[in-house]
């Protein structure tokens, strides 16, 4: 039976995305590890699917300022990923990457917005190309872009996008461990109905 | 602390007299502030999405239908036509994508049009607009005064 909302998902078709979650962000964890030059660790990796208010409410104030590099997928997973930092996590990165440190938001200039994209980029890229291998699929990525905002401003773009079909909002969420710390910093994949349905069928788990 | 209503995504709140109602961070959503100063009665809806589509239950997810329906509330408890103002914040397009087609579009600017043109259709002025760029927009409005306020990060906050 096909999944016409994202609340019509069972425990083993949740099972399945968490673990697709789990090979993309142990993949993406990588990269973000030879990108940066230190270990970094992944948790394992949270399927929601919740309302709107909620959704947002669950990673924090819709007010809350954050990074976000949005990469839209094509071919056979339609939807977006979006990675979203908070500032902690910006500062691992632009530390190492060009060797500054911001206290807010406000400070991110060309420079660093440019290095947090890259990263995003990569760590967005080495996500998918791990679930398609695994599943044999072709998803053409756009070229990232970033926007420093609000939470909820952010979150709105998935929502508008899948607005019409869905009152809710399916989010594949991992996170990363930079060293011992653990930093904030979320990778979120944002599939279509279509494709979820998709996947499960070619995954062989169609049927339940 | 004086009385404060939430609006949520695809939602809708209406007051009299006193307090404010608020939304969060609009992205390309759109906020839509009504206001009858004769009899202080005001509501804020938060709206996602230019028209509906289906059969969706969810009426204040989308401009013509949020619309409409705040209206005919609005109406109910007393509000008059040619008195209402409407204020609209929000409608940005948070992400520039580049390169060619994308399948998300400029959301915020087709939600700006059709919130404008139903207020239009409606009789309903536009007296205050801040929409489109590229940033998130707080709204809220003051029953007392029928004044709107927005804020943004890194920048004044507006009233209007």
């Amino acid at each position: 039976m096909a999944i016409e909302r994202f609340e019509d998902m069972n425990a083993v078709a949740l099972d399945v995305f968490r673990e697709i979650g789990s090979i993309g962000v142990g993949n993406a964890a990588t990269a973000l590890s030879e990108v940066l030059g230190v270990k970094v660790k992944m948790k394992l990796p949270k399927v929601s699917i919740q309302g709107y208010d909620d959704a947002i409410a669950s990673m924090g104030h819709p007010e809350d300022m954050v990074a976000a590099i949005l990469v839209e997928m094509g071919g056979d997973i339609q939807g977006i990923m979006l990675y979203m930092l908070k500032l902690d996590f910006i500062n691992a990165i632009l530390a190492r990457l060009v060797g500054k440190y911001i206290e807010d938001f406000s400070q991110i200039d060309e420079l660093s917005a440019s290095a947090l994209e890259e990263t995003g980029n990569i760590i967005i890229s080495s996500y998918i190309s791990a679930i398609t291998k695994l599943a044999g699929l072709e998803v053409p990525l756009s070229v990232p872009s970033i926007s420093v905002n609000m939470l909820g401003g952010i979150l709105s773009v998935p929502m508008a996008m899948f607005g019409e079909i869905s009152d809710k909002l399916m989010m594949i969420q991992g996170e990363f461990l930079i060293g011992d710390t653990q930093l904030e910093g979320d990778l979120l994949l944002l599939p279509d109905i279509k494709s979820l349905n998709f996947l499960l069928k070619k995954l062989g788990v169609a049927n339940v | 602390m004086e009385k404060q209503l939430v609006v949520g995504i695809g939602d809708m709140k209406l007051g009299r007299q006193e307090g404010t109602i608020i939304t969060y961070a609009l992205g390309s959503c759109i906020g839509i502030a009504l206001y009858d100063p004769m009899i202080k009665l005001g509501a804020l809806v938060h709206i996602m999405l230019p028209e509906r589509v289906n059969s969706d239950a969810n009426i204040f997810k989308y401009a013509d239908t949020g619309v409409r329906e705040t209206l005919r509330k609005l109406y109910a408890y007393g509000a008059v036509k040619h008195r209402m103002t409407a204020k609209i914040a929000g409608g940005a397009k948070m992400f520039d994508m580049k390169g060619k087609s994308s399948a998300m579009g400029n959301i915020g600017e087709r939600n700006a049009q059709m919130v404008k043109r139903v207020l239009m259709q409606e009789g309903i002025r536009i007296v205050k607009e801040d929409t489109g760029a590229n940033y998130a927009r707080t709204m809220s409005i003051d029953l007392a005064s029928g004044m709107v306020l927005v804020k943004t990060f890194g920048r004044p906050e507006l009233r209007m």
